[in-house]
């Protein structure tokens, strides 16, 4: 158990590392002044004075060991440098744009595993009818549609024809209301991109879902419970479901540090102040700094999620503690 | 044996309905791809008639917004999507099948750094890190090949060298290593026709997500500007409001159905061979 945490543990700091390393060097190794990335100015047109300048007050005219130390003490102080298109330290704008994402991607992917567990657990019942197989092909499709197509749909339909729902953003700009009002506005906001990432979502745990319940059901204890006269219902939701959910909650723990990473694609299509549209912005704006910091938030948080999926996993299933042990 | 094992998949698809489904829809989609020169109206640069044309006689699918035909665009795509598909998808199995068999193989440290790596791979946020190198290295057909590949062989790696492990304890592979086999002589003769069966499975399912991710690349506009993908033609749609009107009917959905339909029919292909022949997967969310 130690030993299984500890090499995770040392592949999660390799992670960081070289996450960290990418960020640093693929500036400076880019053709061209990495003066261009770094701080958006084009050292082509300065004269020399000027450029000398210039490189001294970003410490590129340091040895590449130097400047990388102080990068990693800027990072450890919790500095993640400066978007000199916003004209405003990174920091401060990723902490404003991760609730939304979290919102956005937290709800969808609980509302995804309980209508996933739901369905494949329905379809594993009546496994090989027709009802079971059109759902199958159903789910397929939906897993092998595009996000942002589902979503595009979403609002062609749904906002602009019906006009129900908004089109854009995360709540009205400049909304005088309070209290249920205000909640309402941002929950009619988040409905259609919560929508799109749901659909998608739960095809993958329906089939995660279907899978396991296909095969705990032909377990001997399955037949034991059955041969006990117990009746199907009970067999279905008090035996096979809760060992069933074993690999969904894998599933959902591996997705839990995808939250944050979220959804860039869904966010750029209904311009949803998160931060996978952030990312978007910073590519668009050729916005560097923003960038990377915002690529080094996501890895750290992917990895916070899979250390705790790696420290609650051997709660939930007893098997891991005993086969780890040794 | 090599050709034994692949033509039991061949049968394992037609008794199928799925793979036969799969395959049939691939083996369409294909022929459009091929087809395209003789199939398609009009080039799919040439700028034929007004823009923003609704469907009708002269154009089924209308124009776009610098008046080229929508239909033809659609059908030239399938051209660029299939071939960084299928090319991704070569590249990626292909690494994963040599780190793969590597790892099963000699064991020990080789495999412990592999499989370390694989680990790695596995947990890098995907569609983040694809943004960041895009941004740095350009949109271009090549670096989003290269892309893909380099962050999609972990999985085929994983896969090809469990069945390695198990090839390596079978009696004939035991004798023939026994008999002074050298290293290269055992891996091609004796690994790869044993892997070669699951390696297509891989490619296959490889070939799906490909598809998927470079779609979702594409439609942010970080694919290649000269090379209209289905994704590419779906992000000029959105750029130019397609969805605020009624032209999303004719300009955003055929391509995505396309899209949907090809990776459908490389997944149901591909989840077909990989129950006939793999061991069982818990399978990742595709670039989301």
């Amino acid at each position: 158990m130690r030993g299984r945490l500890g090499t995770r543990a040392v592949q999660y700091g390799v992670l960081i590392f070289l996450t960290v390393a990418l960020n640093f060097f693929l500036p400076r190794a880019m053709p061209g002044s990495p003066l261009a990335y770094l701080a958006g100015e084009d050292v082509g047109l300065m004269s020399a004075e000027v450029r000398r300048e210039v490189l001294a007050r970003h410490a590129l005219d340091l040895p590449l060991g130097t400047q990388f130390a102080r990068y990693l003490g800027n990072l450890v102080r919790g500095d993640l440098g400066h978007s000199y298109q916003r004209g405003r330290p990174v920091a401060e704008i990723i902490a404003e744009r991760l609730p939304w994402t979290l919102l956005l991607t937290a709800t969808s992917l609980v509302l995804s595993t309980l209508i996933g567990v739901a369905l494949g657990a329905w379809a594993a019942w009546r496994r090989g009818q027709s009802s079971d197989l059109s759902l199958l092909l159903v789910v397929m499709f939906f897993r092998s549609m595009p996000s942002f197509w589902i979503a595009v749909i979403l609002v062609a339909v749904f906002a602009v024809g019906l006009g129900w729902f908004p089109i854009y953003g995360a709540y009205t700009p400049w909304l005088v209301a309070t209290g249920w009002e205000r909640v309402l506005n941002v929950l009619r906001h988040l409905a259609l991109p919560v929508l799109s990432l749901t659909l998608i979502g739960s095809a993958e745990t329906f089939l995660v879902m279907r899978y396991a319940m296909l095969d705990v059901l032909g377990e001997d204890y399955i037949a034991t419970a059955r041969a006990k006269g117990l009746s199907e219902r009970v067999v279905l939701y008090k035996h096979a479901l809760r060992n069933a959910l074993l690999p969904v909650a894998t599933v959902f723990m591996l997705n839990l540090g995808f939250t944050v990473s979220g959804a860039t694609v869904i966010e750029t299509v209904f311009a949803y102040p998160g931060l996978g549209r952030l990312m978007y912005e910073a590519v668009l704006s050729r916005d560097y700094p923003l960038l990377q910091a915002s690529f080094l938030v996501v890895t750290l948080a992917v990895v916070l999620a899979n250390l705790l999926a790696d420290l609650l996993y051997p709660l939930l299933d007893p098997r891991v503690r005993l086969s780890d042990g040794a | 044996m090599a050709h034994e094992g692949v033509t039991r998949l061949g049968r394992a698809l037609k008794t199928s309905p799925p793979g036969m489904l799969g395959i049939s829809v691939l083996a369409v989609l294909l022929l459009m791809a091929v087809l395209a020169p003789a199939t398609a109206p009009y080039g799919p640069r040439e700028r034929v008639g007004r823009p923003f044309q609704p469907p009708g006689s002269r154009h089924l699918l209308g124009t776009n917004d610098v008046g080229q035909d929508i239909l033809s665009e659609v059908i030239w795509g399938a051209r660029v999507s299939l071939t960084i598909g299928i090319v991704a998808a070569l590249a990626a199995t292909s690494v994963g099948t040599v780190a793969g068999c590597a790892a099963g193989y000699f064991g020990g440290l080789v495999d412990g750094v592999l499989m370390r790596t694989v680990d790695l791979v596995l947990v890098v946020p995907f569609v983040p890190l694809m943004i960041l190198l895009a941004a740095y290295l350009g949109p271009s057909l090549y670096n989003l090949v290269f892309v893909i590949a380099g962050l999609m062989w972990a999985r085929p790696a994983r896969v090809v060298r469990s069945q390695v492990l198990s090839l390596r304890t079978r009696l004939y592979v035991e004798a023939a290593k026994a008999a002074g086999g050298s290293a290269p002589h055992m891996i091609r003769r004796h690994i790869v026709p044993g892997v070669l069966p699951l390696v297509l499975a891989e490619f296959v399912v490889c070939a799906s997500l490909a598809m998927l991710i470079e779609a979702s690349l594409s439609f942010l506009g970080l694919g290649d500007p000269l090379q209209k993908s289905w994704g590419t033609t779906l992000y000029y749609a959105r750029v130019r409001g397609a969805f605020l009107t009624g032209a999303w009917v004719w300009w955003v959905l055929p391509p995505g159905l396309l899209i949907t339909l090809t990776v459908l029919g490389f997944a149901l292909t591909g989840f077909t061979l990989e129950a006939h022949c793999g061991p069982r997967l818990a399978r990742r969310g595709a670039g989301r």
